[in-house]
């Protein structure tokens, strides 16, 4: 039952994919400017070498054209070459891919392991003090901006730690520029930036929790499971918790594009050398097939995380197997 | 009288509210003796499920028990600390619920749901706990019981959800079975077979059975015992038989007469209750059913009658009877 519910998942993302491509390239190609950055200024070129550029990057087809090219190319996993260095943008995005992976595989994991308990002793002491404390942090949390936070953490624990003769955090970079590499040179590294951006992970989710929570601790199979006799902690963390993550699973499954876009602020504070900062770096350079590539693979990672969010949703709801 | 079975003492249940303290039961007696089963009756409201939620120790917040005593062999659970209340819910007083519909956990398989009472108080390692719950799953009555307990709850008809809750109630062997409107929520027809399957069990295994209805229908097949309860306060009380051909309190006297009959005279008008039910917050004084009582006397406007014996067999809250009127008489 399962299998076929995860094949027909897949077969239905196809043509969500497929509109993604036409939409992206589509909007790519209707903003203005010259697809070859610079080409235009250059004095060293002749208009009939520009004509040429152009004509061999095949930029003079027409558009069905191009698009059946780039199309076909990413058929067969070729992500096309950057306008701005000529090297394929699959492998700048498989260069960077791992550290980001790194930090936010990092950021979700410590949000689902902190807001998870929040939410949940918030629930069972609605309206005490703790509760209110974790609403303040969740409201700080989601009202803070992460630019900001970062300048301030590594304010404290790179720059004052560094002055008071603390032992301190380094305040950007994914491992030491001279001998570094080893695993607790990289933590080391990642504590900053993978706390800044599980901050925000951690107040939305813990909040999402809580009132998930709450609802379920009023079903009346809470009562059924109370009324066997069980321990207070059996019903909580047994019966309600697992009825109570559903709806979070699908929150978290969202977030997995976040590995691009929601990251990019913390990579450029922390200089984190993941693919949202390629991406904002190669926009900022006109390089269209790089944005191009990148936004194609964006939608596939919202996909597959949309894939897997519905996947781990039907292993804990058996309901939904069936619909 | 140490020997019934569960013993209620003058149970007093508040829920505090925002209006003012809701009196949801307000000194409620009763006893259980082994093996028979009683009917609770009462309209939405008048107690019935908060008194057992009470004695089960489920009450949600903010309702507790403000006072009283619920004697069960002796010891009284009012006082029990919740490890004592966790062996003795599901082990020796197990109740069901009105909605099987969502009484059972969506995201488990039945035969595990049905089988956990039996983990928690046998200490049965899963695999027995499953073959015992799916020997239940059949004695309730669930075809392929064994194929059946693979399944969620969800695959299940709200009659064989209610099945599989009777199981579940019934594996670990209680003394007390507490069904609170087991049937209110299903069809006529699997109403039937749910009573049925209620009063077979209480036949088989000599499970002492407390039926909360507001069916007089279902009293009247069901229990040899009956309390009427209005406005959380006991109105009457005693053998069915002799509560529905002679009974001693206004309320259960204007409930069966306001049964709609098959040999009514066409066009003959329903014969309701007039009035609504009282205020729980701020009751009528004296008497809570005394607005709506045709029989009333002006003590009952002043006084609350005690819970005393009226006749052989019965005892009632009631001036009126108490001081010997009859009230099939006293009508006419």
């Amino acid at each position: 039952m399962l299998a076929r519910y995860v094949v027909r998942r897949v077969v239905a993302s196809i043509p969500v994919v497929f509109g993604v491509t036409l939409i992206t390239f589509g909007l790519l190609h209707a903003t203005s400017g010259a697809f070859v950055p610079g080409l235009e200024l250059n004095p060293n070129l002749r208009p009939e070498d520009i004509i040429r550029i152009r004509n061999n990057l095949g930029l003079n087809d027409p558009l069905p054209v191009q698009y059946w090219h780039w199309i076909s190319g990413l058929l067969h996993g070729d992500f096309g070459r950057s306008l701005v260095d000529g090297s394929p943008v699959l492998r700048h995005i498989s260069d960077r891919l791992p550290n980001t992976i790194e930090l936010t595989i990092t950021a979700i994991l410590l949000g689902i392991l902190i807001s998870i308990p929040l939410g949940v002793v918030g629930a069972l002491r609605r309206g005490s003090v703790i509760d209110n404390f974790f609403t303040f942090l969740s409201v700080a949390g989601v009202s803070i901006p992460s630019f900001w936070l970062a300048l301030l953490l590594i304010l404290l624990f790179s720059v004052s730690f560094h002055a008071w003769g603390l032992p301190w955090l380094p305040s950007g970079g994914a491992e030491s520029a001279f001998g570094g590499g080893d695993p607790i040179d990289r933590i080391t590294h990642l504590i900053l930036p993978a706390t800044c951006l599980a901050f925000v992970y951690i107040a939305i989710w813990s909040r999402f929790t809580r009132s998930s929570m709450l609802e379920v601790l009023s079903q009346d199979y809470v009562r059924t499971a109370r009324a066997k006799g069980m321990s207070e902690r059996r019903v909580t963390y047994l019966h309600a918790l697992r009825n109570s993550l559903v709806p979070l699973v699908t929150l978290i499954g969202l977030e997995l594009p976040g590995l691009v876009s929601g990251g990019a602020i913390i990579e450029i504070v922390f200089s984190w050398p993941g693919v949202g900062r390629l991406a904002l770096e190669r926009a900022l350079q006109y390089d269209y097939t790089m944005v191009l590539g990148l936004t194609t693979f964006v939608a596939l990672l919202v996909v597959v995380g949309n894939l897997l969010a519905d996947v781990i949703y039907a292993l804990l709801d058996p309901r939904i197997r069936y619909a | 009288m140490a020997d019934h079975l569960l013993e209620v003492q003058d149970l007093h249940t508040v829920f505090p509210t925002k209006d003012g303290v809701v009196k949801a039961v307000d000194g409620v007696s009763f006893h259980l003796d082994p093996g028979e089963t009683l009917g609770i009756v009462g309209e939405s409201g008048s107690g019935k499920s908060v008194t057992v939620l009470s004695v089960m120790r489920l009450l949600q917040r903010p309702g507790r028990i403000a006072s009283g005593r619920i004697l069960y062999k002796g010891r009284d659970l009012a006082k029990a600390s919740d490890p004592e209340m966790q062996e003795i819910r599901g082990e020796e007083i197990a109740m069901i619920f009105q909605d099987p519909m969502t009484s059972m956990n969506p995201v488990f398989k039945t035969g595990w749901q049905v089988g956990e009472p039996l983990r928690l108080h046998k200490n049965f390692d899963a695999k027995k706990a499953l073959k015992e719950a799916v020997g239940f799953l059949h004695k309730v009555g669930i075809p392929e019981a064994d194929k059946r307990a693979d399944q969620y709850p969800h695959e299940f008809s709200g009659g064989m959800r209610q099945r599989a809750m009777i199981a579940m109630g019934l594996s670990t062997g209680p003394n007390v079975l507490i069904a609170d409107e087991p049937t209110t929520a299903l069809d006529v027809t699997i109403q039937a077979q749910i009573l049925d399957l209620l009063r077979k069990v209480n036949h088989d295994f000599g499970t002492a059975t407390i039926l909360i209805t507001h069916n007089l229908g279902v009293v009247a097949g069901m229990c040899e015992r009956v309390m009427v309860m209005y406005a959380g306060k006991v109105a009457e009380q005693g053998p069915t038989e002799d509560v529905f051909a002679n009974p001693k309190h206004p309320y259960t006297w204007s409930l069966l007469r306001s049964i709609p009959r098959l040999d009514a005279q066409e066009h003959e008008p329903l014969r309701a209750i007039e009035g609504l039910p009282p205020d729980l917050i701020n009751p009528p004084t004296g008497c809570p059913f005394h607005p709506r009582c045709p029989f009333r006397i002006d003590r009952c406007i002043r006084e609350m009658p005690p819970l005393e014996p009226v006749g052989p067999t019965q005892l009632a809250t009631c001036w009126v009877t108490q001081a010997g009127r009859d009230l099939n008489e006293a009508a006419s």
